[in-house]
């Protein structure tokens, strides 16, 4: 029995490039992809109409932050914009002609900053700067006041600002992208391969009206059968999702603060439920080539539906109860819990048991793909 | 050469009917690209993500403080849920998820404030989980610290004897404006999904060319003829210029998704694009033995080629190498130029440089693929000859 899977599976090489050869390229793009995982440089543009001492120095104050790169220096708002509508720059911070002079009148000067938001992170990083440069600008203007009125810069600090924020963040102190963005894509990927795989090793036998050798090399038995096909497969994934967590725990050093080992139990459950999903979908659907789509479409969306980057409080309620439908989003959860909640092992539990329960689900299908492994009573295509 | 002409419009029509009578490429190429759109776009309905729930710990309470909740309160992007009495006790809650943020006032807020050279610190810690939520709760704090400081600030110049006209236009003496151009809401759907429209005709067409190409090699139907290349990218064609005419064109007026660009720009690009996603769908069905291995080998490639892009991580920050790679993507160039096109509302004339490389990358890939058909030819014809009797 063991020995049948394993010849096919050497056989045919898109076992393992599909498997192996895909998380090692996955892991390799995702990980060296986001240098830094903080947005920096992000190009910019000013339109500096005043073209005074004060306006030249805010622009050299802007250059000087890590955030932002100011590309361009223009008088003429149409030529940022153009910039902008090439995809260039990401914000246009605009200094109007007299602002100086209107300053030292107390004629109160406006400064305009348009940012662009079809690029989210560099119009964000682009707005955050921006802002804080506005607001600079103001304080910088009270101090010479204040400072003529013979105060200390001590002094005039605090009249400036009376209130500070400061911020903290929670478990990713660095507001590092990709420690939250890989963590959830490459055990999503993995999932994918698992699913895509299951259902491709089970239907094949089906297609190739193999299946009647497979169930007499399992002694007629349909559960030795399945368990005997998935063990090297299973192997496999486990393999990869081990080496997964120890690249991106230890090797790369993503934060765990909770148990690493509760973590990578919830990777291992996610992998099975994963393998399970594949075998319901080719108990529902047991023509290879639909089940293939259907398990493609639906392990697609796992990516939106777990919320990690758009949380699933903001989903509309059919949205949301569709979203406890994909395994990733229990893995994320505990992922969450687990790497930066440092949550007691209460909250990962409800998870972990929706996890198992796709694997009870792939059980009812059980005797429909039996049926269907025995009398071939589905179409090849 | 009219004898030729009949050969491309043969394979032309026989591929029409290979994709007409196969329900898998059916499933893929109408409804797999109808209906994702529709799944996208429910699934980020709501813009923006209101009502955070954030939890307080006021050790100073204070009018001050009191005063400061309750205005931040009024900000649609949060909620305040829960009022603790210890850090501890809020820490607990952000473990459990049932709040995504804290603030907290430090015993002395209130007395820092009223001192005239105090300085008053407030705490903000946020659930890093998603980006969305530090976003949420910090700018909007922000926003709420400022207009409460300007306050302050004049109380204080006032109390130094200052006029208060004065201390006013102090305090205000540079205001700002700030316009977020494009997309009104700001949201996430504006963003995510025009960039994810133009994934679904690249992975769509992806898959079910190289679905196409591989029941051809299982029945041994394959031909790889030029014309026949021609004939097939010709098919696919006619029908995704439609369905990428309805994604692009139609589907961000139907469904309230930013649409400020020309639709005549739009569908002078989808030509470059399409033939451009055709020639490199049809180089890689040539690696591609069995229907349904495509799907298992490429599907991982459609997050690939989203973050190689360079739409949601910046194309900036993206190292050089990836980068270079990802010029010979197509999708690359057609996410940019339209995002440019109809989120931004550039014209053609400013996307020229995304517009020539969709032609370029079309042109190359279609003499690479003349170039791939020709040795798999050869191939096929070593292999295929007859044994001598």
């Amino acid at each position: 029995m063991l020995v049948r899977e394993l010849r096919m599976m050497f056989a045919r090489p898109l076992y393992l490039f599909a498997s192996v050869g895909v998380m090692l390229l996955s892991t390799f793009f995702f990980l060296t992809l986001m240098k830094g995982g903080a947005a920096e440089k992000m190009p910019m543009a000013v339109v500096d109409q005043d073209q005074t001492t004060i306006s030249r120095r805010l622009i050299h104050e802007m250059q000087a932050t890590p955030s932002v790169d100011i590309q361009l220096i223009t008088n003429s708002y149409s030529e940022a914009r153009d910039a902008m509508q090439k995809g260039k720059i990401y914000g246009i911070f605009v200094i109007r002609e007299g602002f100086y002079r209107d300053l030292v009148s107390f004629k109160r000067p406006q400064i305009d900053f348009y940012v662009t938001n079809a690029y989210t992170v560099g119009g964000n990083t682009a707005y955050k700067q921006m802002l804080t440069m506005a607001n600079l600008v103001s304080g910088a203007f009270q101090r010479e006041v204040l400072r003529k009125k013979g105060m200390t810069d001590d002094v005039i600090m605090h009249r400036i600002q009376p209130i500070a924020i400061e911020g903290h963040m929670v478990a990713n102190p660095w507001g590092n992208y990709s420690i939250y963005l890989v963590s959830t894509i490459l055990p999503g990927i993995l999932g994918l391969v698992c699913i895509m795989l299951t259902i491709f090793a089970i239907g094949f036998e089906l297609k190739a009206r193999t299946s009647h050798a497979w169930l007499r090399a399992a002694g007629g038995n349909y559960t030795i059968a399945m368990i005997g096909k998935l063990i090297p497969y299973t192997l496999i994934y486990l393999i990869l999702g081990v080496g997964c967590h120890l690249i991106l725990y230890r090797f790369v050093g993503f934060p765990v603060y909770g148990s690493t080992w509760r973590l990578m139990f919830g990777l291992l459950l996610f992998i099975l439920a994963m393998e399970a999903l594949g075998i319901t979908m080719i108990g529902l659907l047991p023509t290879l080539r639909d089940a293939l789509s259907i398990g493609a479409l639906y392990s697609m969306l796992g990516f939106s539906l777990s919320g990690f980057t758009y949380p699933q409080m903001a989903m509309l309620p059919p949205v949301k109860a569709l979203s406890y439908m994909e395994p990733l989003r229990h893995y994320y959860l505990i992922y969450v819990n687990e790497a930066l909640m440092a949550a007691p092992v209460e909250n990962s539990i409800p998870y972990m048991l929706a996890l198992t329960l796709f694997m009870v689900a792939s059980l009812c299908v059980a005797p429909r793909l039996h049926r269907a492994l025995v009398y071939w009573n589905y179409p090849l295509k | 050469m009219s004898e030729y002409k009949y050969k491309i419009v043969k394979s032309f029509v026989s591929e029409l009917q290979r994709i007409f009578r196969d329900p898998g490429v059916m499933v893929i190429f109408i409804v797999a690209t109808l209906a994702y759109p529709l799944i996208y776009k429910a699934l980020y309905w709501n813009e923006q993500i209101c009502d955070v729930p954030v939890a307080v710990v006021d050790l100073s309470n204070s009018p001050e403080s009191r005063t400061f909740l309750h205005r931040w309160n009024a900000s649609p992007d949060i909620r305040l849920t829960y009022s603790c009495t210890s850090m501890a006790e809020a820490e607990q809650l952000l473990r459990e998820q049932k709040v995504h943020g804290i603030i907290y006032f430090p015993h002395d807020f209130a007395r820092q404030l009223a001192d005239p050279l105090g300085k008053a610190h407030i705490s903000l810690y946020c659930d890093m989980s998603s980006f969305l939520y530090m976003k949420a709760i910090y700018l909007s704090c922000n926003q709420v610290m400022l207009e409460s400081m300007r306050n302050i600030q004049i109380d204080r110049y006032e109390q130094m004897g200052m006029d208060k006209e004065f201390a006013w236009a102090l305090v205000q003496d540079a205001p700002y404006t700030e316009t977020a151009l494009f997309t009104p809401t700001g949201g996430y759907g504006s963003f995510l999904i025009p960039a994810v429209l133009v994934l679904i005709l690249h992975q769509t067409l992806l898959f079910g060319i190289c679905m196409l190409g591989g029941t051809a090699r299982e029945e041994n139907e394959e031909s790889y003829s030029f014309s026949s290349l021609i004939g097939r990218a010709g098919a696919c064609f006619l029908i995704y210029y439609g369905l990428a005419a309805i994604l692009l064109g139609f589907f961000p007026r139907l469904f309230d998704i930013p649409h400020i660009g020309s639709i005549g720009d739009i569908l002078l690009l989808i030509a470059p694009y399409l033939l451009a996603v055709i020639f490199f769908s049809l180089c890689v069905s040539v690696f591609i033995r069995n229907r349904e291995s495509g799907l298992v080998l490429l599907i991982s490639t459609s997050l690939i080629f989203l973050f190689m892009a360079g739409i949601s991580w910046p194309k900036e920050m993206i190292p050089s190498a990836w980068r270079y790679l990802s010029y010979f993507i197509p999708y690359t160039w057609g996410a940019h130029a339209f995002i440019h096109i109809n989120s931004m509302g550039a014209t053609l004339a400013q996307t020229s440089m995304e517009y020539t490389a969709l032609w370029i990358l079309a042109g190359g890939y279609m003499l690479l693929a003349c170039g791939l058909f020709y040795l798999r030819k050869s191939a096929l014809f070593r292999t295929s000859r007859p044994l001598p009797e």
